[in-house]
């Protein structure tokens, strides 16, 4: 028990100086020292960092509301923060990731899991909308998806060596991944996520979601749409392979969720040329023009 | 009357004394706010007027007894916090200042901010040499009561840090300030085509620039006095000046009329108007609106009080 009560210090330690992830730094700082930057690609690029979203979100919210009425759209964070508050915290989350850059992703492949960070994100949304969900409500799926693994990058920057271990059990023993992280660290990501979401401050509903993508059935709240949905998501993505963030072993879906959702594989199958479509405009505006 | 407002700095971004400005004043942001009977004081800002407002309160309120108050900053930017060294109760024993304000996204904390103006590098004299007892006080949005019946409600504005606007509510009376304040702006509103654009951006924007727009109407909404920053003409905002965190003239006495608002002081005038302009722009907004609205308007002046 004392080592887990370590390693959570140790951790909670790393989250306040988390640092964007290495593929989109150098975006990030082209914009953010751009003094002609457009909103929307401010916009863009912090959509395309889960650590950086993260945080305006955590700045929007800390500064602006109280729990009971989030913010989860990066458009009126944006007019509410303004550019230029948005791109000096877009700076300073860059530059830790410049800082730290040589020792992250030991574990885990960095494009791999952005990929698949992606990937759920925007398949939250995609079943968002076909559920016709209010399109006021479709920035918070994709967040929610987009963030759904963020305790995954303390793991694997922190305890980088438990890490590659927890990932080479889950290819012998053919388990998901949260188990093995269980057994070699005493600690799963989405407890740690769950540790960022509060540390950040993005409310309850970021918090379920995180906590809780792994054990649908055991989750009390009132959330549980978006839950299942990005649980459906992140299903998707693992099966179809589109990135990867180490589950190659996760627990299937219950059908009762597509029930529940009113969606099917097929529905799931549909938006995989839509995902990967998506994935493949990031990456290329996230390439450097020099 | 139940609330009295004196200005004692009037003038956005730098004190700009001189010939042309002997009218209206050049010191920067400093009201001095007193309730009821009791004449209580409360200071809203810490610009160079403060100054003036520090003569004043050591021949009438010292006398009574040692200075007790409270200071609201509605931010921290130099213009509206550089007059604290110049504020005399700091250097008196037995002097208690309360001073609440908003702290920005630095990990600075208000008292280092305020505070640190008090170093050999920038004056004379240290903080810890200061006599009063200072205490700091961080706000975000919300409601205070400050006893007596005094109760302060605050509301963030658009400016490119912080900004809080503050409402005070006594016997019956509200007094608003809403300064230094940007509408809020779609800063997504690109023409199809350009680069950058994003439709679904644009819309979002759109209902959400409106949406903040009526929060803060609906934040002064019927106040018997409002004090608004009028930095710009519409004109001047539109030619280069949107996205700096003021207001036109327009646009506040648009606003305040829609919002109820019985009286608007016009304030934090641009250091380059002279008194002159001023006076010429006032009058040809009161011809603007004459007959089409029951709200009163009146020009920020330093040292003239006005009372509700």
């Amino acid at each position: 028990m004392q080592d887990k009560e370590r390693t959570l210090a140790a951790i909670q330690a790393y989250i306040s100086r988390m640092p964007s992830l290495p593929i989109t730094v150098s975006k990030i700082l082209q914009i953010a020292n751009d003094p002609k930057t457009s909103p929307s690609d401010l916009n863009q690029v912090i959509s395309l960092d889960p650590v950086l979203m993260g945080r305006v979100m955590k700045l929007i919210n800390s500064a602006y509301y109280s729990l009971n009425n989030q913010i989860t759209s990066l458009v009126r964070a944006i007019i509410m923060l303004g550019i230029n508050t948005v791109k000096n915290l877009a700076l300073s989350t860059a530059v830790l990731g410049q800082l730290s850059a040589k020792n992250n992703f030991q574990a885990l492949n960095i494009d791999g899991f952005w990929r698949h960070s992606l990937c759920v994100g925007v398949t939250a949304k995609l079943i968002a909308i076909k559920r016709r969900k209010d399109p006021k409500r479709l920035e918070e799926y994709f967040v929610a998806g987009l963030l759904h693994d963020i305790g995954k990058i303390p793991l694997n920057n922190k305890l980088s060596a438990e890490y590659v271990s927890a990932l080479a059990l889950t290819d012998k023993e053919r388990a998901p991944l949260y188990v093995l992280e269980e057994r070699t660290m005493e600690v799963n990501h989405c407890e740690v996520g769950k540790l960022i979401i509060k540390n950040w401050n993005l409310g309850p509903v970021m918090e379920d979601v995180i906590f809780f993508h792994h054990f649908i059935d055991s989750y009390p709240g009132e959330n549980r749409e978006i839950l299942l949905t990005v649980a459906a998501a992140n299903f998707f993505a693992n099966t179809f392979q589109i990135g990867f963030s180490g589950d190659r072993y996760p627990e299937k879906l219950p059908l009762a969720v597509y029930e529940e959702l009113g969606i099917t594989l097929d529905d799931l199958e549909a938006m995989e040329t839509q995902a990967n479509g998506e994935i493949e405009k990031a990456k290329i505006f996230l390439s450097v023009v020099q | 009357m139940s609330i009295r407002l004196t200005f004692w700095g009037v003038r956005g971004s730098i004190p700009v004394p001189g010939p042309t400005t002997v009218k209206y004043g050049g010191n920067t942001s400093c009201l001095e706010l007193r309730f009821g009977q009791e004449d209580r004081l409360i200071v809203m800002d810490l610009g160079s007027g403060v100054r003036e407002l520090a003569g004043v309160v050591m021949k009438k309120d010292l006398p009574k007894g040692p200075i007790k108050t409270k200071i609201f900053l509605t931010h921290t930017h130099s213009d509206h916090i550089m007059g604290f060294p110049f504020f005399t109760p700091i250097f008196i024993p037995g002097s208690e200042l309360d001073i609440y304000g908003p702290v920005s996204y630095e990990e600075d904390t208000l008292d280092k901010i305020v505070g640190d103006q008090l170093r050999y590098r920038y004056f004379p004299v240290r903080l810890d040499e200061l006599r009063a007892t200072i205490r700091y006080f961080q706000l975000k949005e919300g409601s205070l009561d400050l006893g007596g019946g005094l109760k302060v409600t605050t509301k963030y504005l658009n400016h490119p840090i912080l900004v809080l606007g503050y409402k005070f509510e006594f016997e019956g009376k509200v007094l608003c300030t809403a300064y230094d304040h940007e509408m809020f702006r779609n800063v997504f509103d690109v023409k199809p085509g350009d680069p950058g654009y994003d439709e679904a951006a644009v819309k979002e924007g759109e209902i959400a620039a409106r949406e903040e727009n009526e929060k803060v109407q609906e934040f002064y909404r019927g106040a018997d006095l409002l004090v608004h920053d009028t930095q710009y003409t519409h004109k001047e905002y539109l030619a280069g000046k949107t996205g700096w965190g003021h207001s036109s003239f327009e646009w506040a006495i648009n606003s305040a009329h829609k919002a109820g608002v019985k009286h608007l002081v016009l304030f934090h005038h641009e250091p380059l108007r002279s008194d002159q302009e001023l006076e010429g722009l006032y009058k040809a907004y009161m011809s603007a609106i004459r007959g089409r609205t029951h709200l009163k308007v009146s020009v920020a002046q330093e040292g003239k009080t006005f009372e509700v």
